[in-house]
């Protein structure tokens, strides 16, 4: 071997371990960077990845009727997620299999998810039975991706429907959720009915909980440091005034009928029963939006999403009368001896039609026929003394007209006109004695909601002292500790016993004597009451009836509104009937009535001659 | 017999510390707490590789009885035999992540590839130092080297085992420089890959490395159809980069090359393998998790963690400590073995030394650099750590020849 070969041979040696060495001292100094320089950032890293942040749903609130009876409960549904970037499609069929669907149905399914986003995880299919989620959790370590989370939807236990009552949840819409700090994206909140106005209540505080996950997202177990994590706040239970039986007989008997109904304690405001007619399936919105259903209901013209019961504003009739008495007393136009002749029309520059039999009337009787004579007469003088501005701020004492709101979303809060709405909409000046006359009779532009309706009559029932309807009679805090609610209950002042004597009389005689006695008159149930029929300038009037009972003691109120229904006394006044018996007496036992409303069919169109009845 | 003195037992006891170490790993990856993510057949890695830790141990004592001269006898034969059994794994092999490198015979997959570059070195050290006058003026000689390792190369590569085909291509290089092959020469041999590397990233770092190491080139050789040569090689290169990002690869080839120079890109992509081990090593800290306290290990988040990200489960149980004690370690042996080389008087024992230590580094630098996320991800095992039987013994066979040699030095006297 030379010299040269061998000094090569020293120089390569040499040469080759400095090269080696030296990137060896590269690879030490980035693994220097990244384990001492950049910890902090692949220290949190580490965290974020194998730790979780996960939402623990808080339970909503749970709704009770007046006996403390579950009506609105939470039922947990189970959902399969996916998150497509981790998922194997291989798999498709094996998850297909499980699930019991279709490969077709599932692979749409996933390109939907993987169009939503490849790395976010959403929801593959929800609302599977329990044993298929059971089969999913089992197999979760051969499907990558798949996901299951468990979440909770609105549950109905007894037989009421509700729609109008409960009322509805849905998605929270974007801005609703950046404006609130205790909502995320894909919450529920209550959109309608008790769930809208109660929403803060029933909502409890989401819980948060850490995780340990792996790779494939499968949780391992909770985090060891507890103290992050925050359990959540179950919502607060809201107890009504729902008499759960009567609200199921209420929309029996409201079925195939367009209208509202809402039952009253008079001496509370408490709401036993309401219903708007035509409602819709409040189960068929509860979990999965059924899009076709909700498109449905939207373009329904019979708009069943509209809470006629309160929302709905329609001429209250002749229910009117009894407040129309009440005031002609308090302002002495008239007292309880008080006799008009009706000659079969009211003359006022033209012929004001009265259909009641010809003869004299004093107030009793002129309520117990409803003679319209006598009610022109008396607004007549109450329009021609200047006392119209005077008139609506007595009907308004009764808390119609004015903002008196129920605990539910969208009250209307009726129209009790007086001189200055009557130049809005007239023009200044532009309405003559006509249009207060008609009002009188519970025409004209007065309009009601059967809210008020029962409102003015349960002042009338419950002895002139006025009540603030309401469901929500309590509500039970996470912590147990129970809130009630007190009443309010204000008298009004301008009603004595003496003037509701004479109109409790008259409604007893409508009840007993009048054309709706073959239905109203129960004589186990001393009732009283007022039919009315709502002129219609679009179809068959609509019938009302508004009516207390027991007559010496009030303990409900029912008011009913059948559109189309035509005289209140044939349409309105046996559903009211058969409630107030039910109600009273805990049964029906006048089964011809019963039947006779179920088999009740509303005509929409009809030419009948506007009546008093 | 040799007075047992001057047989390397630094270098024995760093093969036993390699493999301590490797074991502990590999029980962390595979019997940990992640053992419940896994499937059986891997948990029981751990269990495998402590047989072939005794039977490579039992080989590489059995090796230090030998006649260093038998390497040189049976190089050619062992070359044939080879050759055989990579032919054999190419029909008949069993497939494994995606290459067809293994060979079932009785209870063990073989994989032949490995013990084919024990052959390789040896046959190509043979041939090239059985010569007097070899040089890189001497073509001949040179490409016929080359060929006895493109053989089993592009073998290797049928059997879409990149990463190995990659270290028989680096022995190139390495063992044509050892046989005399110019500096200069050797350097622009290696250029292309240097320059590549750093025109994935940007195509300027690819053209400024192109200048540099043609200037280097000239100034070491001072021929000027070599710079001349150098210079376009390197151009070609930085353009066949280019277009290849652009043109040629389809969209997931360029997102994995991509995600390599930024793992952000697409972190649940091609580039989450980067980013999961960047994490685990960078979350070790100084220290370590401890013990199979790692949650990138022990969650799995580490794709191959008993194999190619071995190195990731020792950042983050053991921190910055152990990452670089291991790194101490190899740069110990290879400073060891390297000085063996030197000591040897017989190019041959040199020549196979000088191979065993490179194809040792290479496999640690891109092991480590791949982990570190210095390099884009290349499947290779990190020498006497890594999970794989095959490989373990491969390695363990190259020391114990590195070591029979230096053990019998004076026999090679006598023959030559």
């Amino acid at each position: 071997m030379s010299i040269s070969q061998s000094n090569r041979t020293r120089t390569s040696i040499r040469a080759l371990q400095v090269i080696m060495i030296g990137m060896m001292l590269v690879v030490l100094g980035r693994v220097f960077y990244l384990q001492i320089i950049e910890y902090d950032v692949y220290a949190a890293l580490g965290q974020e990845n194998s730790v979780r942040q996960e939402y623990v749903d808080a339970a909503r609130g749970l709704i009770y009727d007046r006996d403390g009876r579950l009506i609105v409960d939470n039922e947990p549904i189970y959902s399969i997620t996916i998150t497509p970037s981790l998922f194997d499609n291989d798999k498709l069929p094996l998850l297909a299999d499980i699930l019991n669907v279709s490969d077709s149905l599932l692979t749409a399914r996933v390109q939907e998810a993987q169009r939503y986003s490849w790395y976010r995880t959403s929801r593959l299919i929800t609302e599977i039975d329990f044993d298929r989620f059971s089969a999913i959790q089992e197999n979760l370590w051969q499907l990558p991706g798949i996901g299951h989370q468990i979440e909770s939807k609105r549950h109905y236990p007894t037989d009421i429907n509700g729609s109008h009552l409960f009322g509805y949840l849905r998605e929270a819409s974007e801005a609703e959720y950046q404006n609130s700090d205790r909502l995320k994206l894909g919450d529920k909140v209550g959109k309608s009915g008790l769930e809208m106005i109660y929403e803060d209540t029933l909502r409890g505080d989401d819980g948060v909980k850490y995780l340990r996950v792996n790779a494939l997202g499968q949780a391992i177990s909770n985090f060891e440091d507890t103290t992050l994590s925050q359990p959540p706040v179950q919502g607060t239970d809201i107890y009504t005034t729902i008499d759960t039986e009567l609200q199921v007989l209420a929309e029996e008997l409201m079925e195939g009928k367009k209208g509202a109904l809402v039952a009253m304690d008079p001496k509370t405001g408490g709401i036993l029963a309401m219903v708007s007619a035509p409602d819709y399936d409040l189960q068929k919105l509860a979990g999965r939006l059924d899009t076709d259903y909700w498109q449905a209901i939207n373009a329904d013209t019979l708009t069943p999403l509209y809470n006629r019961a309160i929302s709905g504003r329609q001429p209250p009739g002749s229910t009117f009368k009894p407040i129309m008495g009440l005031i002609g007393l308090h302002l002495g136009f008239i007292d309880s001896t008080t006799t008009v002749y009706n000659s079969g029309a009211y003359m006022r520059g033209r012929p004001y039609r009265d259909t009641a039999p010809i003869g004299d009337y004093n107030l009793e009787k002129a309520i117990a026929n409803s003679s319209n004579t006598f009610f022109f007469s008396l607004m007549d003088q109450i329009a021609t003394n200047g006392y119209l501005n005077e008139w609506s701020s007595l009907v308004k004492d009764l808390g119609v007209g004015v903002s008196n709101p129920i605990d539910l979303p969208y009250a209307s809060n009726g129209i009790v006109p007086d001189s200055t709405y009557l130049n809005r909409v007239f023009g200044e000046n532009r309405w003559g004695v006509g249009d207060i006359m008609s009002m009188g009779i519970g025409q004209g532009l007065l309009s009601l909601s059967p809210l008020q309706v029962a409102q003015m009559t349960s002042v009338i029932a419950n002895g002139g002292y006025r009540v603030k309807p309401h469901i929500v009679k309590a509500s039970r805090m996470p912590s147990g500790r129970v809130v009630e609610k007190n009443p309010e209950l204000h008298q009004v002042g301008w009603i004595t016993d003496e003037n509701l004597g004479v109109i409790k009389a008259g409604m007893r005689k409508v009840v007993s004597e009048g054309p709706s006695r073959y239905y109203t008159n129960n004589p186990e149930v001393p009732t009283a009451g007022k039919t009315g029929t709502a002129q219609n300038p679009h179809g068959r009037d609509h019938g009302w009836f508004t009516s207390f009972a027991p007559y010496d003691d009030p303990q409900i109120v029912v008011s009913v509104l059948i559109e189309n229904g035509g005289y209140g006394s044939i349409s309105a006044a046996p559903v009211a009937a058969v409630l107030i018996e039910k109600y009273i007496e805990g049964e029906i036992s006048r089964n011809y009535v019963y039947n006779y409303v179920l088999n009740f069919v509303s005509r929409p169109t009809d030419s009948e001659l506007i009546d008093n009845e | 017999m040799n007075n047992v003195r001057e047989f390397s037992w630094s270098v024995f006891f760093t093969w036993m510390i390699l493999a301590v170490i490797g074991l502990i790993a590999i029980y962390s990856a595979t019997q940990g707490p992640v053992s419940q993510f896994l499937a059986e057949y891997i948990q029981d890695n751990f269990f495998k590789q402590v047989v072939w830790v005794i039977v490579s141990l039992f080989a590489l004592i059995s090796i230090q009885f030998i006649s260093p001269r038998a390497f040189i006898q049976l190089s050619y034969l062992a070359y044939g035999v080879g050759i055989i059994l990579m032919i054999l794994t190419l029909m008949f092999g069993t497939e494994i992540n995606g290459a067809k490198s293994w060979l079932r015979i009785g209870p063990a997959n073989l994989q032949p590839s490995e013990l084919m570059k024990i052959a390789t070195i040896l046959a190509a050290a043979n041939y090239l130092t059985s010569r007097r006058d070899i040089s890189a003026e001497n073509v001949r000689y040179a490409l016929t080297a080359v060929v006895i390792i493109l053989i089993p190369a592009s073998l290797v590569f049928m059997q879409n085992d990149l990463g190995t085909a990659l270290i028989f291509l680096s022995l190139i290089p390495v063992m044509l420089f050892w046989s005399g092959l110019p500096y200069g020469v050797s350097l622009f041999i290696i250029s292309p890959a240097v320059i590549a590397y750093l025109a994935v990233i940007e195509w300027y770092y690819g053209l400024v490395a192109a200048i540099l190491l043609t200037a280097l080139i000239f100034f070491i050789q001072r021929r000027v159809w070599l710079t001349v040569t150098s210079f376009v090689t390197g151009f070609l290169t930085v353009s066949g980069v280019q277009v290849a990002m652009n043109q040629l690869l389809q969209p997931h080839q360029i997102a994995r090359i991509a995600a390599f120079t930024n793992p952000n890109y697409d972190p649940t992509g091609a580039g989450w393998n980067v980013i999961q081990a960047k994490t685990a090593i960078g979350s070790g800290g100084l220290t370590g998790k401890g013990f199979l306290e790692g949650t990138q290990t022990q969650l799995k988040f580490l794709p191959e963690q008993w194999t190619d990200f071995i190195f990731c489960v020792i950042g983050e149980e053991f921190g910055f400590i152990g990452s670089t004690i291991v790194i101490m370690t190899f740069i110990f042996l290879f400073i060891r073995l390297l000085n063996m080389a030197g000591n040897h008087k017989h190019p041959f024992a040199q020549l196979v030394t000088v191979s065993f230590t490179s194809v040792y580094f290479i496999h640690f630098f891109i092991n480590v650099g791949s982990a570190s996320a210095l390099l884009p991800v290349i499947g290779l095992p990190l020498p006497f750590i890594s999970y794989g039987g095959s490989a373990f013994l491969t390695n363990t066979i190259m020391l114990a020849i590195c070591l029979n040699m230096d053990f019998h030095k004076r026999e090679f006297s006598i023959y030559r």
